[in-house]
């Protein structure tokens, strides 16, 4: 399927990610847009390359101690422990497998929540303390309510589009928000959008209602 | 090491344009396909000295010398085990164990660093690279061979940022604190790095090619 994306990561995003320096919440926007775009996949296996070569330079060459192969070997005569797999799996079709992986994560299973009569979310555990990071799922035709951001957020769009004052926003595409980035999105009319987020530090309401909400608004990384 | 076969590695038997033919390669498919234990072997005797190396290269929190070892063996049988869906048409044997590496390296770190459950494994967020065919087989070997030329000709302070990055395992950040650079110095520096290494592929350059 051929696809036209204009919300990519960076090229310092992609070099991260292609190096593993880059957090883990991150990586999971990363390669939740990579699932989509074509052109960052080859990127980053060019990326690949610049690792791949540096490893085999390396100098000077170490030592292997010489019961290595052996351990080894003896470990690879092991029977491989056979993967449980009695639980129901809920897919959803088209999602990035790391995702329904985490959706059906048996510790700790999401849960949707309903933010407005436009919204729901339900927050993922992904085992780190840097970012929420969780769905959000918005109406055909819903209006959520404009914000400004206190810290970086990161958006990929799965399933369906949404549009604000910049722009719209479809299936793959991946935004970046900033302190100062004000927004409204607006769900696309003809279905329901669904979208990964990543989020350092809660939104700020610009409405009337921010006044009493904002200082209440709290993000969970976990 | 008495057990790797010395035997002359096999010779490529796969015509250069059409398919991948250095015996790294060769060597991983037949361990994918037959299990076979002297190719093992033979992997073995070339990468782990390499894999030890970029596991002793890392300056990451939280990692110790210690963890080398460790690493080569968790790599190593990664290999064993997976070699059935390495598909040479994609990338090299190199490539392809560089990946496995990296990827154990960070969940060794993480394993570390956390004594809580961990949905993911770094190889969850990594995608195969696309089907080949031979325009992309014939593109993806060129970026391989200008990679391997144009790194030893990078100026000192690009090679060293790209270094830090992927050999010690250091976010462009942390390169900027332990260099005493501004964060853009830095990432200016890896983008100079990037073209001149012919990877990068301007943002407007994006749309057209998200078609070829």
């Amino acid at each position: 399927m051929t696809k036209f994306l204009n919300h990519h990561p960076s090229s310092e995003m992609l070099v991260e990610f292609s190096a593993g320096t880059l957090d883990t919440a991150t990586s999971i926007c990363v390669s939740a847009h990579l699932h989509f775009c074509k052109c960052c996949r080859n990127e980053v296996a060019r990326l690949n390359e610049i690792g791949a070569q540096l490893m085999y330079e390396a100098q000077p060459e170490a030592i292997i101690d010489n019961g290595l192969f052996d351990k080894v070997m003896a470990q690879i005569d092991q029977p491989q422990p056979a993967v449980e797999n009695s639980r129901e799996k809920t897919d959803i079709s088209g999602f990035p497998t790391h995702v329904n992986k985490l959706l059906n994560d048996a510790q700790n299973t999401p849960v949707w929540k309903r933010l407005s009569s436009s919204m729901e979310v339900a927050k993922l555990f992904t085992g780190q303390s840097k970012f929420e990071v969780a769905l959000h799922k918005i109406c055909a035709g819903g209006v959520t309510p404009k914000h400004d951001h206190r810290g970086l957020e990161y958006t990929v769009v799965l399933k369906g589009s949404f549009s604000d004052e910049k722009s719209v926003y479809t299936q793959g595409d991946f935004i970046i928000r900033e302190p100062g980035d004000v927004h409204q999105p607006m769900g696309a009319k003809n279905g329901e959008c669904i979208c990964l987020s990543a989020r350092e530090a809660p939104i700020k309401l610009k409405s009337i209602l921010g006044l009493i909400l904002n200082p209440w608004l709290r993000v969970n990384p976990s | 090491m008495d057990k790797i076969n010395q035997s002359a590695p096999k010779v490529a038997i796969f015509k250069s344009t059409e398919k991948r033919d250095d015996i790294w390669s060769v060597l991983l498919v037949e361990v994918g396909t037959s299990q076979d234990r002297s190719a093992f072997a033979q992997l073995f005797e070339h990468y782990a000295p390499l894999l030890k190396s970029f596991a002793q290269a890392s300056r990451q929190d939280g990692w110790f010398p210690g963890l080398a070892e460790d690493l080569v063996q968790e790599v190593m049988i990664k290999v064993w085990q997976k070699a059935g869906g390495y598909n040479p048409q994609k990338a090299s044997a190199t490539t392809w164990i560089y990946t496995v590496a990296r990827n154990c390296r960070i969940d060794m770190l993480r394993r570390k660093c956390n004594t809580q459950h961990l949905p993911l494994e770094n190889e969850d967020f990594w995608h195969e690279p696309d089907e080949a065919t031979p325009v992309s087989l014939l593109r993806q070997k060129r970026t391989e061979e200008h990679v391997k030329l144009s790194l030893e000709q990078l100026p000192q302070e690009q090679d060293e940022i790209l270094r830090k990055v992927y050999l010690e395992g250091k976010s462009h950040t942390e390169a900027s604190q332990e260099l005493d650079l501004p964060l853009g110095t830095v990432k200016s520096r890896v983008r100079l790095g990037l073209h001149k290494l012919q990877i990068l592929v301007a943002p407007e350059f994006k749309k057209e090619l998200v078609n070829d």
